[in-house]
């Protein structure tokens, strides 16, 4: 029993290991309620947390022309023209949600760096967990079962290891001979 | 138990087989665009030649909108297709319209005086039009019904045989052109 507890606990500290990063990056920060600012003159503090948010939301776009960094990377036109952009939305008073959906309907999911959380995208979120928990499940089982066998194996054959029945025939023969 | 062992870990292996074959054989740089099928988004754009124009004005008409650039080598290839498009088609029926992407407009005047080709240009300094259209390279090339929804997206240079049925369908498929007349 305490073998078994020993394993099932070996085995859930290994997947908080994999899984604590993920999930504490995937926490989302809450939505802030952009203010109505159209057309007035921003105060240096809205326009800084603007700043951050266009920023951030900038994260979290993939750059159309060198599609593997972010807008927020990304030093091509595009990107920063994308990046003017999403300051502008914001500043219009629309979320960043709202914004996210605009360049969705644009360019399509796939403008999103990270899929959503929803229908069969879970597959991408859940798929690395459930191939660590197969993939794990069955080098426990393997390993379990090997260094099994060998004791078993060596306590149930009277014979010398490494024998065939031929030799040992052939052997006991001859040392009965001599 | 080790019998089905040796069945099983092949079969395990067969989707990620299947998904590696699937990923081999699709364009990786061809994206499908959310557009095809939704209404086009508006703009209304100034021309190289100091005019503007507003696509709301063209219902009615099917519109080819091609974005494109003067260092962009697919756009020289397919710049007598648009030529061809240009002399072909009536004016009242399609449309032929330039968007001048990422280029100077004196590079844009040069491409044009050396290759030819009189349809509009449009120029979109903020890029804010390409991106209003999802565009990420050139040339990108739409095709708008009459009734003002995208029917196709094309990325990467286009040919006769692409342009040609897809504007004579819009053309077919236009109201006026209809027995019915108005919607």
């Amino acid at each position: 029993m305490s073998r078994g507890t020993r394993w099932r606990r070996a085995a859930a500290l290994c997947l908080l290991a994999v899984a604590a990063p993920a999930v504490a990056s995937g926490q989302e920060p809450v939505p802030t309620t952009a203010a109505p600012s159209t057309g007035e003159a921003l105060t240096d503090r809205e326009a800084e947390r603007l700043d951050a948010e266009a920023a951030r939301l900038a994260e979290e776009l993939r750059c159309p022309v060198c599609r593997n960094q972010s807008v927020s990377e990304s030093n091509a036109e595009l990107s920063r023209e994308m990046q003017a952009l999403v300051r502008e939305r914001l500043a219009a008073g629309e979320t960043p949600e709202q914004v996210k959906a605009y360049f969705v309907s644009r360019y399509g999911e796939w403008i999103l760096l990270e899929p959503e959380r929803r229908g069969i995208n879970w597959i991408v979120w859940l798929a690395p967990f459930g191939a660590l928990i197969v993939g794990g499940g069955f080098a426990v089982w393997l390993l379990r079962r090997w260094t099994r066998a060998a004791p078993a194996a060596a306590a149930a054959s009277p014979q010398a290891p490494g024998l065939s029945e031929e030799n040992e025939r052939w052997l006991r023969d001859a040392l009965r001979e001599g | 138990m080790r019998k089905h062992l040796a069945w099983i870990l092949p079969l395990l292996a067969l989707p990620v087989l299947w998904l590696l074959l699937w990923g081999m054989g699709t364009d990786k740089y061809t994206l499908p665009s959310p557009l095809e099928g939704a209404e086009a988004p508006t703009f209304h754009l100034e021309t190289m030649d100091g005019d503007s124009v507003d696509l709301a004005d063209l219902r009615g008409k099917a519109v080819l909108l091609n974005f494109w650039a003067s260092w962009c080598i697919p756009c020289r290839q397919e710049h007598d297709v648009l030529k061809l498009t240009e002399a072909t088609y009536d004016r009242e029926d399609a449309v032929v319209l330039g968007v001048v992407y990422q280029d100077t407009e004196e590079n844009a005047r040069r491409f044009l005086a050396q290759l030819g080709g009189d349809w509009t240009q449009l120029l979109d300094p903020t890029q804010r039009t390409a991106i209003d259209f999802g565009v990420y390279g050139v040339p990108e090339t739409f095709f708008i019904a009459p009734d003002g929804q995208i029917a196709r997206k094309k990325v990467g240079p286009v040919t006769w045989d692409l342009v040609k049925p897809t504007l004579d369908s819009l053309i077919a498929a236009a109201p006026s052109r209809t027995a019915g007349g108005a919607p």
